[in-house]
């Protein structure tokens, strides 16, 4: 069990910047979820932790010790990979076995270890079979298991379930933060999934463009969002972001006013998530786009001007589409940023 | 829905016939010197045709009496399995620094490798010669071994190489993590996982050696260390002219290692000479 320290953490590959200044503090036993859209230095990120990479400056240390010149099969860090990465040449029995064998740990324990381990992955029944002879989520859990059968100090998993059908991945998300809870063992999870971000975190990270956006648990991101790219990247549907005019304490864009605070001025962007709109009233005049039933709620597109405002509906909203129709922000859930971005703090 | 199962039919038989005339034609000389090689010397060279052929062991038994091919045949499985050997042991290691680690000319040297590879083998026959008289391993099996070894690990290493590029770089990161050293990720992860290439690399590589000649040739000088290669070469069947039941048959069992040792790989055979080849 350990914690982990990255401080001001850059990853150049030539020119490129792979990953910018990254500092972050990982407590003992915390689930931390890295995520962000494709491309943005998570696996980069994560594969510095687990020394596979080179840091081409900053510091990285786990359970309090640098590791910068740590050889990677001297960490004890346990990862799994993206592509599940099992040796296809041996059994699911001898994969689990491998990180015991390497790591010298007495050839006595081993069988009960493995079986335990397979145990926790519900995997008894498929010691026997090559990895060539399991499902996509069936090898999965073996990857887990070789991961989880070393009782290492740190879980690195980069998109686990990224190749599993919805369903599947549902469940295995389930099971891997129940595992994780049982085992106490730090655990560095990489996503590009909101959803599973969201259910599975301690705290998020949010990434882009090899920098952090915001660190914070599932709830501060949500309902606290520090710029335009996080309120923009969580939720589905995600935040309605309508740049306009702020002036005298009101926010005017085509067809949409507002009341704001008399600090936000100028040109800035409103953002106000689908459920905290309600249909009715004046905040909003427009005409419906469109009507998505999705079963639990109803989601409607309404144009104003040109932009698209989603609001989620009751689940039995229904509505022709160029009908004019007028929305009500709740008061409390307006946000607005700056012209960069950046989140503008009330002084309400 | 009957037409079609029919027509279906017809163009496998068609298909079939075609394939078979083919393979008659290709198959007919290996047949023809079959029967050549068991029928009695005189009727092979009578000018007339003849529609029901005798059977005879002649060849066979003035072969067997006459001819030293049980030490020919040692020779050539000595020289060809220790070049085979001699081969896996250097490339295998060089396949792999050349697929993975990053270092300076790494191109470079990989090209430079399979160039070799590219020149005439007979531009070097002259120093080779003189080489090996100086090094005193004239005639003999161990410096033909030397040599076929030589002249095919380029190739072997190369087409080790393209089975290793292909194999994903998380299998290595994985066994790193695991806390394998860079020996037992080669042994345990990287060969199993390249082994159909290993093996491809090595069957060709031994083809190659079986037929080699020119430098066989040329640094043996008596059965000491004639492959069959060679000896087949100098056969004419003894002191009292040609015999050509005898040529026939020796070639024939020239010919059934390399028959063996194709069919043992022909699954991979294409795929190992395009791609050592092609792939860069
Ligand atoms: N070995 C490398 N050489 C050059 N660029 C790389 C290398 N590895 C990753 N990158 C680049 O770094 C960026 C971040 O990559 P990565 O960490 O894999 O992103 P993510 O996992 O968030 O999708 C990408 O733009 C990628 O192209
Ligand atoms: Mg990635």
């Amino acid at each position: 069990m350990a914690s982990i320290h990255l401080q001001n953490i850059v990853k150049r590959y030539g020119g490129f910047v792979g990953v910018q200044n990254m500092s972050l503090e990982i407590a003992d036993e915390e689930f931390l979820v890295l995520l962000g859209p494709s491309g943005c230095g998570k696996t980069t990120t994560m594969r510095m932790i687990a020394g596979l990479e080179v840091p081409t400056d900053g510091k990285i240390m786990i359970g309090g010790e640098v590791m910068n010149d740590v050889d990677a099969r001297d960490r004890d860090v346990a990862m799994v990979f993206q592509g599940y990465a099992l040796y296809p040449n041996m059994s699911i029995y001898e994969n689990i076995r491998f990180p015991l064998r390497m790591r010298g740990v007495p050839a006595s324990e081993h069988d009960a270890r493995i079986r335990q381990a397979a145990e926790m992955v519900e995997l008894g029944a498929y010691l026997d079979r090559k990895p060539a002879a399991l499902s996509g989520g069936q090898r999965q859990r073996a990857a887990l298991a070789r991961a989880v059968v070393r009782q290492p100090q740190v879980f690195l998993m980069d998109e686990p379930l990224s190749n599993l059908d919805a369903k599947l991945r549902q469940s295995m998300r389930v099971q891997i933060k129940h595992m994780q809870r049982q085992l106490k063992v730090t655990t560095v999870y990489v996503t590009h999934d909101q959803i599973e971000a969201m259910t599975l975190a301690d705290r998020i990270v949010i990434m882009n463009k090899g920098a952090i956006q915001q660190v914070g648990t599932p709830d501060e991101i949500y309902s606290d969002p520090a710029n335009t790219f996080v309120a923009g990247f969580i939720g589905s549907p995600p935040m309605n972001l309508i740049e306009g005019t702020a002036q005298g304490g009101r926010f005017n864009a085509p067809g949409v006013s507002a009341p704001c605070p008399s600090n936000v001025q100028g040109k800035v962007t409103l953002g106000i998530r689908p459920e905290d709109c309600r249909i009715g009233g004046d905040n909003v005049q427009g005409l419906v786009y469109g009507v998505e039933p999705t079963g639990d709620t109803t989601y409607l597109t309404v144009l104003a001007g040109t932009k698209k405002i989603e609001v989620k509906a009751a689940r039995d909203y229904r509505s022709d589409i160029d009908v004019s129709i007028g929305i009500t922000f709740d008061p409390a859930r307006l946000y607005f940023f700056g012209q960069d971005g950046e989140r503008i703090r009330g002084v309400a | 829905m009957a037409s079609a199962r029919k027509s279906r039919g017809e163009s496998l038989l068609l298909r079939y016939l075609v394939l078979g005339t083919w393979a008659l034609v290709c198959l007919l000389p290996i047949l023809w010197f079959l029967s050549i090689g068991f029928r009695p010397r005189t009727e092979v060279i009578t000018p007339q045709p003849i529609f029901w052929p005798t059977f005879s062991l002649d060849a066979w038994h003035l072969l067997m009496s006459d001819w030293p091919i049980a030490m020919y045949l040692r020779n050539s499985v000595i020289a060809v399995a220790g070049s085979v050997v001699i081969d896996l042991i250097l490339a295998i290691p060089a396949a792999y620094a050349l697929a993975r680690y990053d270092f300076k000319g790494r191109e470079d040297i990989g090209f430079y490798i399979l160039s070799t590879r590219m020149m005439a083998p007979a531009i070097v026959a002259v120093p080779i010669f003189f080489l090996f008289k100086t090094l005193g391993l004239l005639d003999s099996v161990w410096a033909l071994m030397l040599i076929y070894a030589a002249i095919n690990l380029s190739l072997v290493t190369w087409i080790i190489r393209s089975y290793m590029l292909d194999i994903p770089k998380e299998l290595e990161d994985a066994a790193r993590t695991d806390g394998a050293s860079d020996l037992r990720i080669l042994w345990e992860i990287i060969i199993p996982a390249c082994l159909p290439g290993i093996i491809t690399a090595a069957v060709i590589a031994a083809i190659f050696a079986i037929n080699e000649f020119l430098f066989t040739l040329l640094i043996a000088s008596t059965a000491n260390a004639y492959t069959m290669s060679v000896a087949l070469a100098n056969f004419t069947g003894g002191s009292d002219g040609i015999i050509y039941n005898a040529i026939a048959l020796v070639s024939f069992i020239a010919f059934v290692p390399i028959l063996i040792l194709v069919i043992l790989i022909q699954k991979h055979l294409s795929r190992g000479l395009t791609m050592g080849a092609v792939k860069g």
